[in-house]
């Protein structure tokens, strides 16, 4: 038990060490810097931008560099955004919560829908529910998000008016749960449209395969309902899988809500992003990614754990 | 299992609720929503990186400048109530308004203004964009001052300003060319502080300005909540907070036309193209009278150093096509970047001659090499254009979409062979050849500057509006021939009408000032 | 069922209709451009910008007034290319290293398998953005990021099944006769494997295809002039081609969505065919 436990503590280093070079390596390697961004208009001269790049530690060599950004990073400093000046780690917290509540409520709707769903489409192969779960499966997979939207805008609030266009809160800050949920529907409802799709598959997948197994024939055999079979093991059964699978597709989520925030203006890691990579504030970029990053290897490890608690075969069964 | 999702989806939501800090109830507030579709960076205004546009449309708000700029090129009061010439052209005196406060109650005065130029010339200061200030004197080429010389900034008394210049410089001039870069600080704030780790102050991140709009909270990047002085100088509008929110272009008009925001920089700008769905989505549509943005084609004369391959480049376009293209009909081709509509004129005109482009780049030497084009993404339909009526006199081109940063610092480095950029025009002869045939922004890459900078030195010192004339014609002739750039065309853009707040100036927004303190509420 | 796996792949109906609609459409951009004589990247500025609907102009003409039926061909020619060769690409990379780390154990899999996670922990969007603003956006480009980057998921799979097949005993038994281990894994261990990548590929294909579109809109697709289903449905993004020209953006989305259900489909029927133990979802 405290050998699997150190194990895949152990294992977890490497990772983080290969998140953080890799990061750090792709984005210095980039070719242009924060310093092209003084261009015309900026009455930037010369002696603006090496007076910059001396001030950003930009002149330094690129070791020395990654491992000053390290020992930050590990003491949860992560720099000041080239841009404005500010520390990156207040600009992620400030971003954190709203889009927590963005991808936490995509996803929850689409676990909603989700489940039921895809339990029935396995239940009853073919049926009207199978076809709806392919079909959302379908739209869900083949529409680009950007365009689920910008139809949902065009639908929603500009022809019939019903919800909000842009932004958190009508009046720019909170003003009551009623106005946040309001702006929260369309960018929520989009990001659960666009995940809703793999979790179909994976819940009717799982199903099928529990519908499989050896219990469930003598849970049939003992002559329980189909509706008690299905409900009392399938889906109990599958839901491991399909929570597993859920877990793994979060980095695909967050990466989903980077078009959503920014087409909607909603302030969250998203368009931090998107706005550090299009102004190239590679302090920014860097920090976002390697937080995501670096949360998604901490949820893995901590399910894993939890996992070897519940589950001894894990233990064994794992490399 | 049911009750552990139940849970954990409920511990999320909350958390997210939370983080997102909803704590005070305000009162019932009238609030205008602003649309940015790019953020600004520093809320210090000498210190934003970017120097854009959408940096300086903040700073409008927050800070207060000297004069407001029309469109048209015409100036009012703004932080000055007037100003005169003096010393023979060479001074300025600036009579500043004696009600300007900043926000925490102090007037400004005098000493304010000339403190800030002394504090951003200081070359312990690590500012940016204090190139602004080369012209005046005691400064050198960089705009950092001088040790030893006399800087030209200085408070004659409380609410009197004199800036000094190198050269003989009409108020008008100066304000049309630098108004925008020009800010007052609250340097009694700053007093204490050692220039050096001035841009270290907290003071920058809830900042004190004298602008029609005060600070309250921002989440860079992304939403800016102001509120308005009520003290300003010049008035205030009507309602009590302004909130600027950036959202993606492809949502602006979207959001303009649903209510969910009450006006969107710059000018609501709207193309012809977008003209009806704003009409059918209830949105008034107002054309603009004078030209508000310039198109050039920028050409490397480094890559491409024979003038007649340059002029082959400039007879093969259909500058027709491609404004029409552009600007759906709202736009004028033009052979120069001499502005239609100003005090100065230009004889020169265009035409496309597909077997006179032939000839000039065999004349020329072209050996058939690729060049680059460089545009941003949103003209690549443009430079897909270029690219076929280049190909049809024969030469070369492949395109390369960046962004606009990319775009001139690639130009700059000689990367890109060109690019198309564009401009807000303004009012002087030089208004776009002065910054751009200089040493220290060669951005043509032109060998040799001296022809051109001894006729704009020319123009520059002659006080007449004729011997300017005189010089500009021969410069724009010598531009003619040696066509270190190409000017394509002035257009004109529509306005997407605020359906919530009138009276605002739409056209100036190009200007990066807006007339915020004279915005009214609409009778509901 | 003793039948052979391509016979159980042809007696479904529903992916052969598939395969049989992606064959047609790959003929249809491949051959229809040089039959039909159509020219993607020239204007007809006589028809004008934003032509409507034509006999001329089927499906009338984009905002540089070129030929959008031409340009739809010519994208799907992009676009079908970046889906189908990045998964190319990771297959082949992945497939091997997959292979390794699950045979050879110890360092390899170390090493092999953290890398893998090291990339998965990314949102996959943020490394390729990443990556195209590093290397720039180009069709090629975009093919060797997606590619390179979709090599994990790929090897997991084949990681997961070498382990369980590794210690079977004709893998045993061809180790104790000395077989070299390249000929181990490539005749007794590869294709015992292999079922779950093929279902995989055409999945992972769509998902290329969606991506490249993404990146359009991000402002970081395919090089102008060349045109992909991508990046044609970015004129959606404008609210008057949007409302008033679904011509412009509808074809290339149906595309879009035809090709990544046609993908989908053949994924399914692949998978059935080759594992007995599903029968296509019906138990």
């Amino acid at each position: 038990m405290g050998r699997y436990f150190r194990r895949r503590l152990l294992t977890a280093i490497p990772v983080f060490f290969g998140i953080t070079i890799l990061v750090f390596c792709m984005l210095n390697l980039a070719q242009g810097s924060i310093l092209d961004l003084m261009g015309e208009g900026s009455g930037a001269t010369d002696a603006d931008r090496s007076a910059l790049a001396a001030s950003l530690g930009l002149d330094q060599p690129l070791p020395q560099r990654y491992l000053s950004w390290l020992g930050g990073l590990l003491r949860g400093d992560l720099g000041n955004s080239y841009a404005n000046g500010k520390p990156v780690a207040g600009l992620i917290a400030q971003r954190v919560g709203p889009s927590l509540l963005l991808t936490g409520t995509g996803v929850a709707l689409a676990v909603a829908i989700a489940l039921p769903l895809g339990v029935l489409a396995a239940a009853q192969p073919r049926s009207g529910w199978d076809r709806t779960a392919s079909a959302l499966s379908l739209i869900s997979f083949g529409v680009p998000g950007f365009f689920l939207c910008l139809a949902g805008i065009f639908l929603f609030s500009v022809t019939l008016g019903w919800l909000p266009a842009n932004g958190m809160y009508a009046a720019g800050r909170f003003s009551g749960l009623a106005d946040l949920l309001r702006h929260l529907i369309l960018p929520a409802g989009v990001v659960c449209l666009s995940s809703v799709g793999e979790l179909v598959k994976q819940t009717r997948a799982a199903c099928l395969e529990t519908l499989g197994e050896d219990y469930i024939r003598t849970a049939r055999a003992k002559g329980l309902t189909e509706r008690a079979v299905m409900v009392r093991h399938a889906f109990r059964g599958s839901l491991i899988p399909v929570l597993t699978t859920i877990l793994s597709h979060i980095p695909h989520i967050l990466g989903g809500s980077v078009v959503v925030e920014q087409v909607f203006g909603w302030p969250g890691m998203g368009s931090l992003l998107f706005s550090g990579i299009s102004g190239r504030d590679y302090t920014v970029v860097m920090g976002v990614t390697v937080v995501i990053a670096l949360t998604v290897l901490l949820t893995n490890l901590l399910l894993d754990l939890v996992y070897g608690l519940v589950d001894p075969r894990v233990r064994y069964g794992k490399g | 299992m049911k009750r552990l999702i139940a849970l954990l989806m409920a511990a999320v939501f909350a958390l997210g609720l939370t983080a997102c800090g909803g704590e005070k109830e305000t009162a019932e507030q009238v609030t205008v929503r602003y649309g940015l579709s790019n953020a600004w960076d520093s809320l210090m205004p000498y210190n934003s990186p970017s120097g854009s546009n959408y940096t300086r449309i903040i700073c409008d708000k927050i800070y207060d400048r000297l004069a407001y700029v029309h469109a048209d090129g015409t100036l009012d009061p703004r932080g000055a109530k007037s100003w005169e010439s003096t010393d023979d052209g060479m001074a300025v005196l600036f009579h500043l308004d004696e009600k300007a406060a900043f926000h925490d109650g102090t007037p400004v005065t005098a000493q304010h203004w000339a403190d800030t130029i002394a504090l951003i010339t200081n070359p312990d200061c690590p500012a940016l964009g204090r190139g602004t200030f080369s012209v005046l004197a005691g400064t050198d080429s960089n705009g950092c001052a001088v040790a030893g010389e006399q800087l030209g900034a200085e408070a004659v008394d409380e609410y009197t300003l004199k800036l000094t210049f190198k050269s003989p410089t009409a108020p008008e001039d100066f304000l049309l060319d630098k108004n925008r870069e020009l800010y007052v600080l609250p340097t009694h704030l700053l007093a204490d502080t050692d220039p050096a780790d001035i841009m270290e102050l907290e003071l920058w991140s809830a900042p004190v300005g004298s602008g029609p709009c005060k600070f309250v909270e921002e989440i860079p990047g992304s939403q800016l909540v102001l509120d308005i002085n009520k003290d300003y100088q010049l008035g205030c509008p009507d309602f009590d907070q302004l909130v600027i929110t950036v959202i993606d272009k492809s949502n602006l008009l979207s959001s303009l036309i649903s209510g969910d925001l009450d006006y969107y920089a710059f000018g609501g700008n709207l193309s012809m193209d977008d003209a009806e769905t704003a009409k059918a989505g209830g949105i008034e549509v107002l054309e603009g009278e004078v030209p508000n943005t310039f198109y050039e084609l920028m050409l490397n004369c480094e890559t491409i150093p024979s003038a007649e391959v340059r002029r082959a480049i400039d007879l093969a376009l259909d500058k027709e096509a491609l404004c029409l293209q552009s600007t759906h009909g709202l736009g004028e081709p033009t052979a120069t970047d001499v502005t239609p509509g100003t005090e100065y004129t230009c004889a020169l005109t265009w035409q496309r001659d597909v077997e006179e482009a032939k000839t000039l780049l065999e004349q020329g030497g072209y050996d058939g090499r690729t060049y680059t084009l460089a545009c941003t993404s949103n003209r690549s339909g443009l430079a897909a254009l270029m690219q076929q009526e280049l190909a049809e006199v024969g030469m070369n081109v492949t395109i390369e979409t960046v962004d606009s940063a990319a775009l001139f610092s690639g130009m700059a480095d000689g990367k890109y062979d060109m690019a198309i950029a564009s401009h807000t025009p303004g009012a002087l002869p030089l208004w776009f050849t002065e910054s751009r045939l200089s040493e220290s922004n060669n951005i043509f890459h032109i060998a040799d500057l001296e022809p051109y900078t001894y006729y704009i030195d020319q123009i520059k010192s002659s006080s007449g509006w004729e011997t300017r004339q005189v010089m500009l014609d021969k410069l724009q002739e010598l531009l003619a021939d040696q066509r270190p750039f190409i000017p394509l065309w002035f257009g004109r853009t529509l306005h997407a009408q605020s359906p919530t707040v009138d009276n605002i100036d739409y056209p100036s927004s190009s200007f990066s000032n807006e007339n915020i303190w004279a915005w009214r509420m609409k009778e509901a | 069922m003793g039948r052979s796996p391509w016979a159980r792949f042809r007696a479904d109906r529903r992916a052969m209709v598939c395969l049989y609609l992606l064959c047609a459409e790959l003929l249809a951009v491949l051959l229809l451009p040089p039959l039909l004589g159509l020219e993607p990247n020239v204007s007809d500025l006589e028809a004008g910008f934003w032509a409507l609907p034509s006999a001329e102009h089927p499906l009338g003409t984009d905002d540089v007034g070129r030929d959008l039926l031409a340009r739809l061909l010519s994208g799907g020619q992009v676009s079908l290319f970046i889906g189908l060769s990045s998964a190319a690409i990771s297959t082949a990379l992945g497939v091997p290293l997959g292979l390794l780390a699950g045979y050879r154990r110890g360092a390899w899999e170390f090493w092999i398998m953290r890398l893998a996670d090291i990339f998965q922990t990314f949102p996959s969007i943020v490394l390729v953005l990443c990556l195209v603003t590093v290397v720039g956006p180009a069709a090629l480009n975009i093919v060797l990021v997606l590619g390179l980057l979709g090599w994990t998921g790929i090897a997991r799979l084949v990681y997961g099944n070498t382990l369980a097949v590794r210690e079977r005993e004709y893998v045993l038994a061809a180790r104790a006769l000395g077989a070299r281990t390249g000929t181990i894994l490539r005749r007794n261990i590869l294709p015992n494997v292999i079922s779950p990548v093929w279902c995989s590929i055409p999945l992972r294909a769509g998902r290329a295809i969606l991506s490249e579109s993404s990146l359009s809109f991000l402002g970081f697709g395919i090089r102008a002039p060349q045109a992909s289903w991508g990046s044609m449905i970015q004129y959606a993004s404008n609210l008057t081609v949007l409302t008033g020209r679904p011509w412009v953006w509808l074809p290339p989305g149906l595309c879009i969505i035809l090709t990544v259900l046609c993908l989908a489909g053949i994924g399914d029927g692949l998978r059935d065919a080759l594992d007995p133990r599903f029968d296509g979802g019906r138990p």
